[in-house]
């Protein structure tokens, strides 16, 4: 069954088209990871299916209901993490929680244990429980967006969507970032959406694939049929020699296509 | 010119220090100031009489007419007129501030909690006492109401520039999170601004010290009080030892401020009271080392 329904999605900003009559679905659970370069509209896409961005013309349908606004059961990681620099690591993932308690609730910390068990639990997933009581802005980049994952994890979302969440972060950090929410979509059985533009990542850990170029839709399938030539369809012009090196290791990384993909 | 000079004399008098032989050196008859400072029926700065009563009964001296500020003798009715008004406006101020901004109150309605800002502004706190002595007579409660009002339009204005400032970063992820209005501009927006809200407080705070002297003078009493009498007496040694013991106050507020902000905002291990006091010696000495 269709999780996710993109129909004939198309977001214009003034005269640039950022998305262009985009259509695609993903299955319940699935972990899917949309590619394009910078600018190709990966963004806009991943906005407008959580209702941050409304469309302008088509629909996002999760479950079947198209997506005006922010919705509980959808969860967003952001590329520049956003979580809050002042409180610590701990009241971050808290306020993943947030939609379930009001204002004083949530602003004094008076929710229940359950409530909070979860929010260590989901800072251990992302293996930061060690880290949980210092102020988020004095982690590093890699912990501070580990952060945002474990916010969204809190929030027991349904559909998990991730802009870009690993473009700031250095190689290593990006594998554990990217291993820690596939782990977490696997346990919690999440049907996700994530954006990369690093191609060796991608193919380490996605399942599903599409691929935007200039806001069309230039590849949708799965990994066996994300071939070279697909490859450089999405990516333009780029050193080929080096994604073929990645093709014949399949899937294992060299530091030619980190050269390659940036 | 001479005259000018003259008249100088009455601000800084001039005595006697040393006569060896012929020569005979003068200076400044620092005495005559120290004299009217602590004069004991209205000592300026500190006042025996009072810091007497934390051993013998210290809920007179704590919880007494104006509390711990009694002991500054004169310096402590002014401070506690501008931190009372602090106290007091505070909360006002952020109420205006926050539902002042674009992003909290949609376009027109927003301007409601402008123009009322505004209009404070447009009447100085001067002004504002003149008008409140109907309501609470000539004196430091006048003078504090009037301050508490000044603090709502100066310190709102402030709250309504820092949140045109902020990121759409956090918001929005408080918006995907689920949160509710409030929630969303608790966390989303005020925890962006909190040290900043924090800064400008402390800093009108120290503006407030300052306008309670203007407000003394206008017969709210404390120490701008005492220059105005003291002028009227045409006691010009007086008037100058009165502004050096508002100099001492407002540098010391000053001082208190910058102390406590950089606590506030620190992450690190926090100095302790004892250390602070009695440590300053040695980081004193460090920084001029540099």
């Amino acid at each position: 069954m269709s999780k996710i329904v993109v129909d004939s999605l198309t977001k214009e900003f003034g005269e640039t088209v950022a998305l262009e009559d985009l259509s695609f679905e993903i299955d319940d659970g699935e972990f899917a990871i949309v590619l394009g370069v910078s600018g190709s509209g990966k963004s806009t896409l991943l906005r407008c299916m959580a209702g941050l961005t409304p469309p302008t013309e088509g629909e996002v349908r999760i479950d079947g209901e198209p997506v005006t606004g922010p919705r509980k059961e959808v969860a967003m990681i952001f590329q520049q993490h956003n979580i809050i620099g002042d409180i610590t690591a701990y009241a971050n993932a808290l306020t993943g929680s947030i939609t379930r308690h009001g204002l004083l609730k949530s602003v004094l910390q008076l929710q229940n244990p359950p409530e909070k068990y979860r929010a260590l639990e989901a800072l251990e997933t992302v293996g930061l429980l060690d880290a949980a009581q210092q102020k988020a802005r004095r982690l590093s980049g890699g912990q501070q967006q580990r952060v945002g994952v474990a916010r969204a994890l809190v929030q027991e979302p349904e559909v998990l969507l991730a802009d870009e969440p690993v473009s700031s972060l250095d190689p290593g950090s990006s594998q554990q970032v990217m291993r820690y929410l596939r782990t977490a979509a696997q346990d919690r059985d999440l049907t996700a959406m994530v954006s990369l533009h690093q191609v060796n990542l991608a193919r380490k850990f996605g399942q599903r694939f599409v691929g935007l170029r200039d806001g069309k839709k230039v590849f949708d399938g799965y990994r066996d049929q994300l071939t070279i030539d697909v490859v450089d369809e999405i990516y333009g012009d780029i050193d080929t020699e080096g994604m073929f090196v990645v093709e014949t290791d399949d899937g294992t990384e060299t530091s030619s296509e980190q050269g390659a993909t940036h | 010119m001479e005259f000018f000079i003259e008249s100088l004399q009455d601000f800084f008098p001039v005595t006697e220090v040393v006569t060896i032989g012929d020569v005979t050196v003068y200076g400044l008859a620092v005495g005559e100031y120290w004299a009217f400072i602590t004069r004991p029926d209205q000592p300026l700065l500190f006042d025996p009489s009072v810091a007497e009563l934390l051993w013998t009964d210290p809920v007179t001296f704590f919880f007494g007419e104006l509390g711990i500020f009694s002991v500054f003798g004169q310096a402590g009715i002014t401070l506690a007129m501008g931190v009372a008004g602090t106290v007091i406006g505070f909360p006002l101020a952020l109420f205006f501030g926050v539902l002042g901004s674009e992003r909290v109150t949609p376009f027109p309605f927003n301007f409601l909690f402008r123009g009322t800002m505004s209009a404070i502004r447009a009447i100085p706190a001067i002004i504002w006492m003149l008008i409140l002595i109907p309501l609470a007579g000539l004196g430091a409660a006048a003078a504090t109401l009037a301050i508490a009002i000044d603090t709502i339009g100066n310190l709102g204005r402030l709250f309504v520039d820092e949140l045109e400032e902020i990121e759409d970063g956090p918001i929005e992820a408080m918006e995907m999170a689920g949160a509710n209005y409030p929630q969303k501009i608790t966390f989303g927006m005020l925890s962006q601004v909190k040290s900043s809200y924090i800064a400008w407080t402390l800093y009108i705070t120290e503006i407030n010290v300052r306008i309670a002297v203007t407000l003394g003078a206008f017969g709210a009493g404390g120490l701008g009080n005492v220059v105005e009498v003291q002028v009227g007496l045409f006691q010009f040694t007086n008037v100058m030892a009165t502004l050096m013991c508002i100099f001492v106050l407002i540098i010391s507020v000053e001082l208190f401020s910058q102390r406590l902000r950089s606590r506030l905002r620190s992450d690190e291990e926090k100095m302790g009271f004892a250390e602070l006091i009695l440590g300053f010696p040695d980081r004193f000495a460090e920084s001029m080392l540099k």
